[in-house]
């Protein structure tokens, strides 16, 4: 009986279990209740463990898709330390998780510390490693990773008094190689695009306060924003090239939120600004050889600045006329503001060559109106519908003139609107079984682009059974959409099906699945320029299609079983597989513009990693763990001429410790 | 008119007594017992308690009774006392309505700004509320009190979304570098400043008025003097799939030419001038590969403060 008992206690923590190789979640070590000390009480775990990796094929495409690699790592710990009355000295609760300290690419630290009444601070810390691959350059033709790094701080004063004063900061760098701007060239005029490290860095400071008073709730926020970018180029290989090209921004911000709620309506109204400014100056030279040999250089400076506000206003008025019915009405407005311009100069060979400025406006007022009815006729069942209705105004300005001659400018305005009607039903026509249907229409009578919205519809639809250890659902989903005008046709096609099903077989075993499909066909009118050889020069192309064919199967299978209450397993598969349309090789065609477009309407792939991990408990506080995952990444044909694929075994070895 | 004072507190006493009756009456069927009460019963929720964020209203002593402990969510405990348990007896969770779970929930967590939408949410529609998420007695997480981690929470609805984030290329959310919430409101957002606004999806937005990409991604937040308009007027799923994709860089296409052509086709009555998205030049000879990976040259493709193009 104890026995079960455990296992009940563990099963649902341990089918927690993420779909990746580590850290080990789920499975926790020492007292399920933890321990006293003093006057608080401590729950631990601290997982430390060596990863391994061993990757075969296409490093780049591994290091894109996965990118874990060996070393030793503190892959998991959770810390919560509670006062037992709530009534502790500096805090009464601090709770503390981490991932992947070490050199995992995927780390994180997230923490709470709080005092009752008092204080509340929360932190969130993340660093990613990811690696660009450069398909577009080289297949990847550099080595090093690159460091997005996030963190927030937000201490809220008297957390539970009728005013709240909130404070906070964030900030977020990218450290590394990135696509730049610069390219060199080789003896075919071939261009090759350089990566350098970029440097850039965002602060943000918050400062706001909450409050009630008749009922009312109020929020205001004042943010300041900062970023700035100094990455700088330099190269001495085929040419020697400088860019400095710093760039300052700044965001001030303000926030204001009035909420109220009574027992027949509730109303929310907020009000928000951010008047994001920039100023940059850019600077290059470069020195090197023309085709015939004579020395060449030529020097760019560009200046200028940019400024875009954004002012946003909302309105929400819910209306609760009889206990079965509500009714809500928003109404928004959002305000975008770009303006920007800049001077460009060009020194060839130390000669003033180009000169010119350049001003650009693009604003954006947007009003939505949007109205929500639902009506419930039972516990079982209820009905909903709404309609929604937007009016956005475009204002363009593009003006160019060469330095002292006047402007003359282009300038345009367009309107949209979008009219959509919303209806659905909730049902449950038996104990344990949930329907949920719901249909969307709507109409965009001037579509910014060939790809955007225009006379679409959505299906939504899902079903459900659930039981105690049971759950079965199911579900279906279509968004269709017809942009075809007069010369261009665009249509898009998505439709997924999913089942799932969850199963408790006995309190030591669980079965999770659920299988996918995702089927996206979309057709594009496209018009481009192309020289062949029965052309003399570049021919406009016009009659073609973009087509694109996605058939993507989705499979996620989950088993775990306890042995005992010793050992925990876990086995695991998953796998998308993306069939295209059927095509099994690229065929050639007749023409190479055929072709061309021919080879890039569908990419068959399959990318399937199944996984195990096994937790064994040594004593009460130290369990040993280890798990293993294979990853396998195939094309069926390579787009770009090579093919990436790669296969690789991955894993850790850990222990999980309560001291 | 009353003869004098005595009378008149003897006429006001009369008339007020049977509604101090009836007050007497349902306090005495039922009434707040406090939760020491409720420990006794049931010590398998007592025992964690403490880590309970609602344990602050019992630490705090300064709360109403009904704002308090076990019966600030399940009501006066006095008839469950009395019949000895039940769930008839009491404000059981396992038995409310959708509506009346929210209305039991919002009575105190309504004032933070993240829930303003609740009341036209998604979820709300969907009967999807509070108890369907967080679990207050058996939490898998401490903070938010959530019944699962929060991307297996959410997959349990969303299994399509679970297999976009399996796809190889995606954002790490099952590696835990990204959560959910990062980028959508579970609670319902506000009507977003781009696309045309009508979107619903719970998308939260980035610096209260911004796309949620920005956030993480600052440097394509700008300004630049040289915007891409459907950056801002559609939004960044004009070229990309937010949760996960076959295609590198999150494309909606394998390749890139494809994904700019579909819009730069040079067709009338779109575009910032409404005349057509320009098409590409006539100098790009597509048959090159070169100029099949327009991202090799127009490097700034989000904006650029230097080029018209985003050449540099």
């Amino acid at each position: 009986m104890k026995l079960r008992f455990a296992f009940f206690l563990v099963l649902p923590a341990a089918l927690l279990a993420q779909d990746i190789v580590a850290p080990t979640t789920g499975v926790k070590v020492g007292p399920q209740h933890g321990e006293n000390a003093g006057d608080y009480n401590i729950v631990q775990s601290w997982e430390f463990g060596y990863r391994f990796a061993s990757v075969s094929g296409n490093q780049d495409e591994y290091r894109s898709d996965v990118n874990y690699t060996n070393g030793v790592r503190l892959l998991s710990s959770y810390l919560t330390v509670n006062s037992k009355d709530g009534h502790g000295g500096w805090f009464d609760e601090i709770v503390l998780t981490t991932q992947g300290l070490g050199n995992d690419p995927y780390e994180s630290v997230v923490a709470r510390v709080q005092k009752n009444r008092l204080y509340r601070y929360d932190m969130t810390w993340r660093q990613n490693d990811y690696f660009n691959p450069g398909l577009t350059v080289a297949n990847g033709d550099h080595v090093q990773n690159t460091t997005y790094r996030w963190q927030d701080h937000e201490l809220t004063l008297f957390p539970q008094s009728s005013i709240r004063v909130r404070a906070g900061y964030g900030r977020v760098t990218q450290d590394g190689p990135a696509l730049t701007t610069q390219q060199e060239f080789d003896n075919q005029s071939a261009v090759y695009p350089i990566f350098r490290n970029v440097r850039q860095e965002f602060n943000e400071y918050r400062l706001g306060a909450d409050g009630q008073a008749k009922g009312f709730r109020f929020t205001v926020q004042r943010r300041w924003e900062y970023f700035k970018e100094d990455s700088a180029d330099s190269t001495a290989s085929a040419l020697t090239f400088n860019r400095s090209a710093p760039y300052r921004g700044n965001t001030p911000g303000w926030l204001g939120n009035l909420y109220g709620e009574r027992r027949w309506f509730a109303l929310n109204a907020r009000f928000t600004y951010a008047g994001t400014k920039g100023d940059f100056v850019q600077n290059e030279t470069a020195m090197g050889l023309d085709r015939f040999g004579t020395t060449q250089n030529r020097q760019v400076i560009v200046t200028g600045n940019g400024n875009r506000p954004v002012t946003t206003g909302d309105f929400n008025f819910t209306l609760f006329p009889a206990g079965r019915l509500s009714i809500v009405n928003n109404t928004s407005v959002a305000n975008t503001r770009m303006v920007g311009n800049n001077e460009f100069e060009q020194f060839d060979n130390a000669t003033f060559t180009v000169s010119n400025i350049n001003f650009q406006m693009l604003s954006v007022r947007l009003v939505t109106n949007s109205t929500d009815i639902r009506y419930r006729f039972s516990r079982k069942l209820d009905l909903f519908g709404g309609f929604q209705y937007a009016d956005r105004l475009i204002r363009s300005t593009e003006d160019f003139a060469v330095t002292g001659a006047p402007l003359a400018g282009l300038t345009a305005q367009q309107s949209n609107h979008t009219n959509a009607g919303i209806a659905g039903v909730n049902w449950l026509p038996l104990k344990n079984l949930r329907l949920h249907l719901e249909g969307e229409v709507g109409r965009n009578d001037n579509p910014f682009a060939p790809i955007s919205l225009r006379n679409y519809h959505a299906i939504r639809s899902k079903i459900q059974y659930r039981t105690r250890n049971l759950t079965l659902s199911g579900g279906y989903r279509q968004n269709y959409n017809n942009n075809s005008i007069q010369i261009t046709a665009y249509s898009s096609r998505s439709r997924t099906y999913n089942a799932e099903a969850s199963w408790n077989v006995r309190p030591w075993a669980s079965l999770d699945g659920s299988y996918s499909k995702l089927h996206l066909d979309t057709i594009g009118g496209i018009v481009f320029f192309a020289g062949l050889p029965e052309f003399a020069s570049n021919q406009e192309i016009t009659g073609n299609q973009s087509i694109y064919v996605s058939n993507i199967h989705s499979v996620n299978l989950g088993f775990r079983f306890a042995l005992s209450k010793r050992a925990d397993l876990y086995v695991g598969y998953n796998l998308t597989k993306d069939t295209g349309d059927g095509r099994s090789s690229l065929a050639p065609q007749p023409t190479a513009v055929g072709q061309l477009l021919y080879d890039v309407q569908t990419f068959p792939l399959t990318y399937h990693s199944p996984l195990a991990r096994v937790s064994i408990r040594i004593t009460e506080k130290l369990r040993y763990n280890l798990g293993y995952q294979y990853y396998g990444y195939n094309e069926q044909f390579g787009l770009f001429s090579t093919y990436q694929n790669f296969h690789a075994n991955t894993g850790y070895t850990s222990l999980m410790w309560s001291f | 008119m009353l003869p004098g004072p005595s009378m008149r507190f003897i006429a006001i006493s009369l008339f007020a007594l049977p509604f101090g009756l009836m007050g007497q009456s349902a306090s005495q069927t039922n009434h707040y017992v406090g939760s020491d009460v409720c420990k006794r019963c049931h010590p398998d929720v007592w025992l964690n308690f403490n880590k309970n964020p609602h344990y602050k209203s019992i630490a705090s002593g300064k709360e109403p009774a009904e704002k308090t402990g076990c019966e600030g969510c399940h009501g006066p405990g006095g008839n469950h006392v009395a019949a000895g348990g039940g769930k008839a007896t009491i404000r059981a969770v396992s038995l409310m309505s959708p509506d009346q779970v929210l209305d039991t929930c919002l009575a105190c967590h309504s004032k933070d700004l993240s829930r303003a939408n609740i009341h036209r949410s998604q979820h709300t529609e969907a009967n999807v509320v509070c108890s369907n998420c967080h679990s207050i007695h058996k939490a898998a997480t401490p903070k938010f009190l959530l019944a699962k981690t929060q991307a297996e929470l959410c997959y349990t609805c969303h299994a399509t979304v679970r297999a976009q984030f399996n796809m190889p290329e995606r954002h790490r959310v099952n590696e835990g570098a990204m959560q959910c919430t990062d980028c959508h409101n579970p609670h319902g957002s506000f009507a977003p400043s781009w696309r045309t606004g009508t979107d619903k999806g719970m998308v939260t937005q980035a610096f209260d008025n911004e796309q949620p990409c920005l956030k993480c991604h600052v440097d394509k937040r700008g300004p630049f003097v040289f915007e891409h308009g459907s950056v801002r007027v559609e939004g960044c799923d004009a070229c990309h799939v937010p949760h996960g994709s076959t295609n590198a860089k999150l494309l909606r296409r394998p390749v890139v030419f494809t994904v700019c052509l579909e819009c730069h086709n040079g067709e009338g009555t779109f575009g910032r001038e409404n005349l057509g998205v320009f098409a590409m030049s006539s100098s790009h000879n597509m048959l090159d590969p070169k100029y099949q990976k327009c991202t090799l040259c127009h490097v700034r493709i989000h904006g650029s403060n230097a080029d018209p193009t985003f050449l540099r």
